[in-house]
């Protein structure tokens, strides 16, 4: 048996393909099970291989791989699931497993095997591998959409404790690539993306924040947040509360940002991402981030660059933008903050410390005089010198509408 | 119906912001003309508060995809050797009919789980899966199937999903091999009439690769039959033969490609069909009582996949 492995190998790799191939298909589907699994195995070999050949080579085999994703076997099954994944993204490959109906497959297979995780982490992973195909979104993206699939990927999300957290961390993939490719959103949000996605970043956070180190977790984290991100960005306003239901996000998202600040900083901007996005047209979770006192910390990561200090003053301005909030918000140190931010360089950054400049003083004539006595009158006057015309203009109007009528 | 509000693109590059306002938002500040404003007294503050939506390939999410493209290549881990597996004597299946010898319960699953379920308790033949067994028993063994087929379409695509009927056999054929890309000799879909010697001659030509599967019979190459008889038989009066008959041995014998098989009498010591133990022919396998695999097994895999991105 093993010789005859080897040699189909060599067959192989000495581009008799054909010939290789098809005594590979024999073994597949012959009557001895352990010869089965060989050639699966042999194939997953080939279907690691950077050669782009192999998956042409491979295609004979992709129909009976498909086939048995529905048998009994489930070790089996789980080979011929990481080995079509593999072989998914050459379009060849690709075509004819969709022909052959692989989104039916994927979706009775992780039906019927829900209570075996391995086998479902397989299917994530195969799943994902498809999502990500140029044209996703027009050939794969609404069969998968139609089928039980996101309602399968949404139940594993929150991982089994035993198991750990690979097949959760396959299936949030599958729901951030379904999410960012598609406009309308509607139908994830019926199905509770958006709640599940968010209660399970709150569940996170808070382990996060008390230290927990768990290997892996932040692959969990990532696809979360953008699921939760881009999805934020097309749920109606007036649903927002029911589809978020725990106000404790705020929490969540500022301990996902302090946490990674230093050792992941891309998570911490798309953490500040999504804190943009659930702040902006919401004043609860705006009211939230002031009861629960997270304004200071977001204050103290200002002088931070690598693009989040303008997330993060986004979020200020979100906050700041109801008028009802300003007077805490001046409580809080956010006028001395601005006195630093108005002198940095970077444009986007000088630019927003004007509007939030804006939109204080002009709710708040006490914080106008307040920040004069911080010595701001001179940074506004220095702006005025700026090349940049928005800045310019913004500066000058604040100098004559607000401040120096004092 | 609802409107949807419309996502926004904003590039966070530095010097490179572009902002779309929505139309329902209204600022404090009042005009919101991009660029330019035209003269000092005009409110200059345009500030909203904007949705960001991020497309997949956006730069914001470059890390976060490395560091999952690393995972994942992480994963792919040399194939560990399958841990010690328990050790037991060597056991065989308890099949009957089944000639097939394990060391390792894994294997003994792998085996059971493959070629002993969905098996057709009139013909014995195993099928893949639930569905090919249902779409076996109906077209094979039903006679009220070949009688409606007669005056009507009957035969199912096999393709999960896709739902078509045919009239014929043939006609499913077709479709399968046009639309589904299916090969042409596929093998869980042979009609009833492709059986005889000329698979028998295949069997026998095979290279080396088939000569050792001693532990179960293959008689069409259709699906196994998990017992020593000849698959003809069963479809012409239902009848079980229990051992390789004449008749049959004889065309077998003249397809062997050594002389060693002259003797009919002999058939037993073809490499294909073992015909030495008797078979009960009524047993039913569709649910065996005695066996129950679970769903274990789980994590002992951890090291033995691997995958590429």
């Amino acid at each position: 048996m093993r010789t005859s492995q080897m040699s189909s190998w060599t067959l192989l790799q000495e581009n008799r393909q054909e010939n290789g191939m098809h005594l590979l298909v024999s073994l597949l589907t012959g009557s001895n099970a352990q010869w089965r699994l060989q050639a699966g195995r042999c194939l997953h070999e080939l279907s690691l291989s950077a050669h782009t050949s192999v998956a042409a080579a491979c295609l004979p085999a992709t129909t009976y791989l498909l086939t048995y994703l529905s048998g009994q076997s489930t070790k089996f099954t789980e080979l011929c699931l990481y080995t079509l994944g593999n072989l998914c993204p050459d379009s060849a490959v690709q075509d004819k497993l969709l022909a052959q109906g692989i989104i039916p497959a994927l979706a009775s297979c992780i039906e019927n095997q829900r209570h075996n995780l391995a086998v479902v982490e397989a299917v994530g992973f195969t799943l994902s591998q498809l999502l990500q195909a140029k044209d996703a979104a027009e050939k794969i993206i609404p069969m998968v959409l139609a089928s039980s699939l996101p309602s399968h990927l949404l139940s594993v999300l929150t991982p089994d404790p035993n198991f750990g957290l690979a097949p959760a961390i396959e299936c949030a993939w599958c729901l951030h690539y379904l999410t960012c490719s598609i406009v309308d959103k509607r139908e994830l949000l019926a199905h509770g993306a958006l709640s599940q996605c968010s209660s399970l970043l709150v569940s996170l956070g808070d382990a996060i924040a008390v230290g927990n180190k768990e290997e892996g977790i932040e692959l969990l984290v990532c696809p979360l947040l953008r699921c939760v991100g881009n999805l934020l960005a097309s749920c109606p306003v007036g649903d927002l509360n029911t589809q978020v239901c725990d106000v404790h996000l705020v929490v969540a998202l500022c301990a996902l940002i302090q946490a990674y600040l230093q050792t992941r900083p891309a998570l911490a901007r798309e953490s500040a991402w999504v804190l943009n996005n659930l702040t902006a047209h919401s004043s609860d979770f705006c009211s939230a981030l002031l009861s629960f006192n997270l304004v200071p910390g977001l204050i103290q990561l200002l002088p931070f660059s690598q693009g989040i200090n303008t997330l993060i003053l986004r979020v200020l301005a979100n906050v700041s933008h109801k008028k009802k909030f300003c007077v805490q918000l001046g409580q809080l140190g956010l006028l001395s903050a601005l006195c630093a931010t108005l002198k940095m360089t970077d444009q986007e950054m000088v630019t927003l410390s004007l509007d939030i400049l804006f939109m204080l003083v002009s709710s708040t004539p006490q914080l106008a005089e307040e920040f004069e006595r911080q010595g701001g009158l001179s940074l506004l006057e220095a702006i005025q010198y700026n090349s940049e015309g928005e800045m310019r203009r913004r500066a000058t109007y604040l100098l004559e509408h607000h401040l120096l009528l004092l | 119906m609802e409107t949807m509000q419309q996502p926004h693109v904003l590039r966070l590059t530095e010097g490179d912001v572009l902002i779309k306002s929505r139309e329902e938002d209204c600022s404090r500040g009042g005009t919101h003309k991009l660029g330019h404003s035209e003269c000092e007294e005009v409110n200059p503050f345009s500030f909203t508060p904007q949705l960001i939506h991020l497309h997949r390939d956006h730069e914001l999410f470059e890390d976060g995809d490395i560091h999952r493209h690393m995972y994942l290549q992480d994963l792919y881990i040399s194939e560990a050797d399958d841990k010690p597996a328990l050790s037991v004597s060597e056991f065989a299946c308890h099949i009957s009919g089944c000639s097939a010898h394990f060391s390792t319960l894994d294997e003994y699953e792998h085996h059971y789980n493959s070629l002993h379920r969905h098996v057709c308790c009139s013909c014995r033949r195993s099928l893949p899966s639930a569905r090919l067994l249902d779409i076996h028993i109906q077209e094979w063994h039903d006679s009220l199937f070949t009688i409606l087929a007669q005056s009507q379409d009957m035969y199912q695509c096999l393709v999960e999903g896709c739902g078509q009927k045919f009239r014929t056999s043939k006609h499913r054929k077709d479709h399968l091999i046009r639309i589904h890309t299916y090969p042409p000799d596929f093998r869980f879909d042979k009609s009833k009439k492709d059986k005889g010697t000329r698979e028998m001659k295949k069997q026998l030509q095979k290279d080396t690769a088939m000569e050792v599967a001693d532990d179960v019979c293959e008689s069409e190459g259709v699906c196994e039959v998990m017992c020593d008889v000849v698959s003809d038989r069963p479809e012409q009066g239902e009848s079980m033969e229990m051992h390789v008959s004449a008749e049959e041995a004889a065309p077998m014998a003249k397809c062997a490609s050594t002389g060693e098989h002259a003797d009919v009498s002999t058939a037993a010591h073809e490499p294909v069909f073992t015909s030495t133990k008797p078979v009960n022919p009524r047993s039913s396998y569709r649910v065996p009582t005695t066996v129950c695999f679970g769903h274990g097994s789980v994590r002992g895999f951890r090291g033995r996949r691997g995958r590429r991105k």
